[in-house]
C-alpha cells in the first residue's frame, strides 16, 4: 500500500474531538485540517491543553473524531472497523510513548520482535532483525535484558527499536523526551532524526520540549485545539 | 513468542495472584477427582453386587413383568428346566439360574412367622452369586441335603431356632391350596439388608416344589452373561428363542431390576451434582476476581498492545490464554494432591456407615478414575475460560486512549 506520489501519508480533514469532563464537554480538537508526508520529522506544539496529544491520537488510529474524517494514504479510515485499523497500525505506523511502555515480561529483543510477530513475520527474520535494530539504537548488548533493568534512555531507544520493526510509514511520538534527562534526550532526538535520514520513515511528535522543537523540519503550533502556526524550516 | 508462552510470563510475573488462582483451582480438582473417583467405584461396587443378585438378565413371564402377579407362580414359567436349557444355550449365557419366589409362613410350633423365600438350584446359584459369603453359620444347601433350608438371621431370631433344628413351611400352591413340608435349618444368612433379614428363607428347588405342588414352574429364570457380551443383544435373542419354544415372556436387564441400585444412582448423582456446581461456583468466583483483577492492573500494558497493533480478539485471547494455563497447571497440581489424599484415606482404615437400610459399614476406598480426571479438567478449563471471558473481553474493548493514560 504505497502513497500516490506527492499524496499525503496521514490526512486529517477537518477533524474535532471533545472529551466530557463531568458534566462539561471540553473541546480538545477543533476543525484541524493537516497532513504529514512521507519522511517528514514534525513537531506539534503548544501549551498543556493545545491539542496536541488528542491530533497526535487521530492521526494514529487510537482514537476516532467525533467529526471530520481521517485519511491514510488516501484512504477514509474514521469507520474502519478496529480490527482493521489496528492492522493499519500494525503496517504502517510506529508508536513511541512518554513513559516508554515496554512490555515488562519480555527481554529487549522480544519487545521489538513482539510488532513483528504480529504481522505473522518468520522467527529467524524477527531475531535477526531486532537485533539489527537494537544495534542501531546501541543496545546491541542489551538484547537479553528486561525492561526494569535498563535506564530510561535505554528503555526509550529500546522502544525507539520496536516502533520501526515494521518498517512503518510513520512513527507517532509522543513527548519521547519528556521523561529523560537532557543529555539523554539530545542523544534520543539525534537518533530519531538519523533514523529518519537512514530509513526514511514520518516522525510526528507531540511535544512541549524545546530542543525537539528545534530540531524538527516543520512545527505545528496548537492553540485551543485549533492550528495556530504551520511552519516549515 | 507464542499467546502460551506469553501467558505463562505473565502469570508468572504477577506470581502471588496466580497461586491464589491456581490454589483454587487444584483444590477443586482434587476435590472432584476424589468425589469422582468414589462415588463411580462406589457405582461400580454397587453394580457388581446388584447383578450377582438380579444376574445380567431376568426372564419372567409377560405378565409377571407387568407386575401384576397376585399369587405365588400365577404367572411362572412352565417346563423350568427346559426354559433354563433353552436360555444355556445362548452363546451370551453363562449360567442360567431357575429360582422361585414364594410367601408363607415358617413355624416352629410355638411361633409362626412369614417369611419370603428363594428357592434356588444350590450348586449353581452358590457359583454363580457367591451366596456363601452371606452365610454367618451353619453351611449352604446342597442337592444331598433335600430338606435343609438356610434362615435369615433375623427371621432365625425371631422364631428362636438354632442351626439343626427342624421347623415347618406352610405356603399355598398355586392352584390355591394350602400345602406344609418339614425342613431343617442348615444355615444362617446376614442379606445385609434388615427388612431382608427379618423374612429370608431359601430352599432347594425339590423342597419348594413339594412345598408349592408347582410341578417344574419356576418364577424367573436370572441369567449371567459372559464377560463383554452385548446385553440388549442377548435380550432380543432370548426373547425370540423363547417365544417362539411356546413361552410369552420378558427379557428384563439388570437395571430395570435393581432398583435400589437407580435410586442410589440417582442420590450420588445429586451430591455430585451439588458439589460440582459449588466447586464450579468458587472457582467462576475466584477466577473472574483474579482476572478482574490482572486486567484492571494491565491497563496500561493492554492499552501498548492494541497501540502496537494488536487487534482486539488477540487482547481477548491473551486473557483467555492465561487463564486456561492457570487452569491446566492448577489440575497438574490438583492431581498430585488427590492422589496424596486418596492414598491417605485408602490407608486410613475409616469404617463408613451402612447404606441406608443396610446391616454393615465398609471400609472407605477410593480409585483414581481416569474418566473422573479427564472430566475434571474439562471442568476447570471450561470453568476457567468463562470466568476470564468477562475480564478478557472487557480488556479487548478498553478505550486504547483511556488505557494508554491509566495511572
Amino acid at each position: 500500500m504505497e502513497p500516490e506520489a506527492g499524496g499525503a501519508l496521514v490526512e486529517a480533514r477537518a477533524v474535532s474531538r471533545s472529551y466530557r469532563l463531568g458534566a462539561a464537554e471540553v473541546p480538545a480538537v477543533r476543525g484541524i485540517t493537516l497532513s504529514l508526508r512521507r519522511g517528514e520529522f514534525t513537531a506539534l506544539q503548544g501549551p498543556s491543553g493545545s491539542g496536541k496529544t488528542t491530533l497526535l491520537n487521530l492521526f494514529g488510529l487510537l482514537d476516532r473524531p467525533d467529526t471530520g474524517r481521517v485519511l491514510i494514504e488516501g484512504r477514509d479510515v474514521s469507520a474502519w472497523h478496529e480490527e482493521g485499523r489496528s492492522d493499519l497500525r500494525r503496517d504502517r505506523f510506529g508508536f513511541i510513548f512518554q513513559s516508554f511502555n515496554l512490555l515488562p515480561v519480555l527481554t529487549a529483543e522480544e519487545n521489538v520482535a513482539y510488532p513483528m510477530g504480529l504481522r505473522g513475520v518468520s522467527r529467524r527474520e524477527r531475531t535477526d532483525r531486532a537485533r539489527e535494530l537494537l544495534a542501531a539504537v546501541g543496545l546491541e548488548g542489551k538484547r537479553a535484558v528486561r525492561p526494569d533493568l535498563l535506564s530510561g534512555g535505554q528503555r526509550q531507544r529500546v522502544a525507539i527499536a520496536r516502533a520501526l520493526a515494521n518498517q512503518p510509514a510513520v512513527v507517532f511520538a509522543d513527548e519521547p523526551t519528556a521523561s529523560l534527562d537532557s543529555k539523554t534526550a539530545e542523544e534520543i532526538l539525534d537518533l530519531m532524526l538519523a533514523l529518519n535520514e537512514d530509513r526514511g520513515a514520518a516522525f510526528l511528535f507531540a511535544t512541549h520540549d524545546a530542543r525537539v522543537v528545534a530540531r524538527a523540519r516543520r512545527v505545528v503550533t496548537l492553540h485551543d485545539g485549533t492550528i495556530a502556526r504551520d511552519t516549515a524550516a | 513468542m507464542s499467546a502460551l508462552a506469553l501467558a505463562f510470563r505473565n502469570l508468572a510475573r504477577h506470581r502471588r495472584r496466580s497461586v491464589l488462582m491456581g490454589a483454587v483451582i487444584a483444590f477443586g480438582f482434587a476435590a472432584f477427582a476424589l468425589a469422582g473417583g468414589f462415588i463411580a467405584q462406589s457405582f461400580e461396587g454397587l453394580r457388581e453386587s446388584t447383578i450377582r443378585q438380579v444376574g445380567n438378565l431376568q426372564i419372567v413371564d409377560r405378565r409377571a413383568a407387568s407386575g401384576t402377579e397376585q399369587a405365588t407362580l400365577e404367572f411362572g414359567i412352565p417346563r423350568g428346566e427346559s426354559a433354563r436349557k433353552l436360555a444355556a444355550s445362548d452363546p451370551a449365557v453363562e449360567t442360567a439360574l431357575p429360582r422361585v419366589e414364594f410367601v408363607g409362613l415358617v413355624t416352629t410350633g410355638g411361633k409362626s412367622i412369614p417369611f419370603f423365600g428363594i428357592g434356588v438350584d444350590p450348586i449353581p446359584e452358590a457359583k454363580a452369586t457367591g451366596a456363601e459369603e452371606l452365610l454367618v453359620k451353619g453351611r449352604w444347601l446342597t442337592p444331598e441335603n433335600p430338606d435343609g433350608i438356610l434362615l435369615g438371621t433375623g427371621l432365625a431370631s425371631a422364631l428362636s431356632v438354632e442351626v439343626g433344628e427342624g421347623v415347618t413351611l406352610v405356603a399355598t400352591s398355586p392352584d390355591g391350596s394350602l400345602n406344609a413340608v418339614d425342613a431343617i435349618v442348615i444355615g444362617l444368612a446376614d442379606v445385609k439388608f434388615k427388612e431382608l433379614n427379618d423374612r429370608y428363607l431359601a430352599a432347594g428347588l425339590p423342597l419348594v416344589e413339594r412345598l408349592l405342588q408347582s410341578e417344574g414352574k419356576v418364577s424367573k429364570l436370572v441369567l449371567f452373561l459372559r464377560e463383554g457380551m452385548d446385553e440388549a443383544a442377548a435380550a432380543a435373542r432370548l426373547k425370540a428363542a423363547f417365544q417362539s419354544g411356546g413361552w410369552p415372556v420378558e427379557v428384563l436387564p439388570w437395571e430395570r431390576l435393581g432398583v435400589f441400585y437407580g435410586q442410589v444412582r440417582l442420590l450420588y448423582a445429586g451430591i455430585f451434582g451439588f458439589l460440582g456446581a459449588v466447586l464450579v461456583v468458587i472457582v467462576i468466583l475466584a477466577a473472574a476476581i483474579v482476572m478482574t483483577m490482572a486486567v484492571t492492573e494491565r491497563t496500561r500494558e493492554i492499552g501498548t498492545l492494541r497501540a502496537l497493533g494488536t487487534r482486539p480478539s488477540g487482547v481477548r485471547n491473551m486473557f483467555l490464554a492465561e487463564a486456561l494455563l492457570l487452569a491446566l497447571v492448577g489440575c497438574a497440581a490438583g492431581a498430585v494432591l488427590s492422589l496424596i489424599v486418596m492414598a491417605a484415606l485408602n490407608a486410613s482404615g475409616i469404617v463408613l456407615p451402612p447404606p441406608p437400610g443396610g446391616t454393615t459399614g465398609f471400609p472407605i476406598h477410593v480409585k483414581a478414575y481416569p474418566l473422573a480426571y479427564a472430566v475434571g479438567v474439562a471442568a476447570m478449563a471450561l470453568t476457567a475460560l468463562a470466568a476470564a471471558y468477562l475480564p478478557a473481553r472487557r480488556a479487548a474493548r478498553m478505550n486504547i486512549v483511556e488505557a494508554l493514560a491509566h495511572v
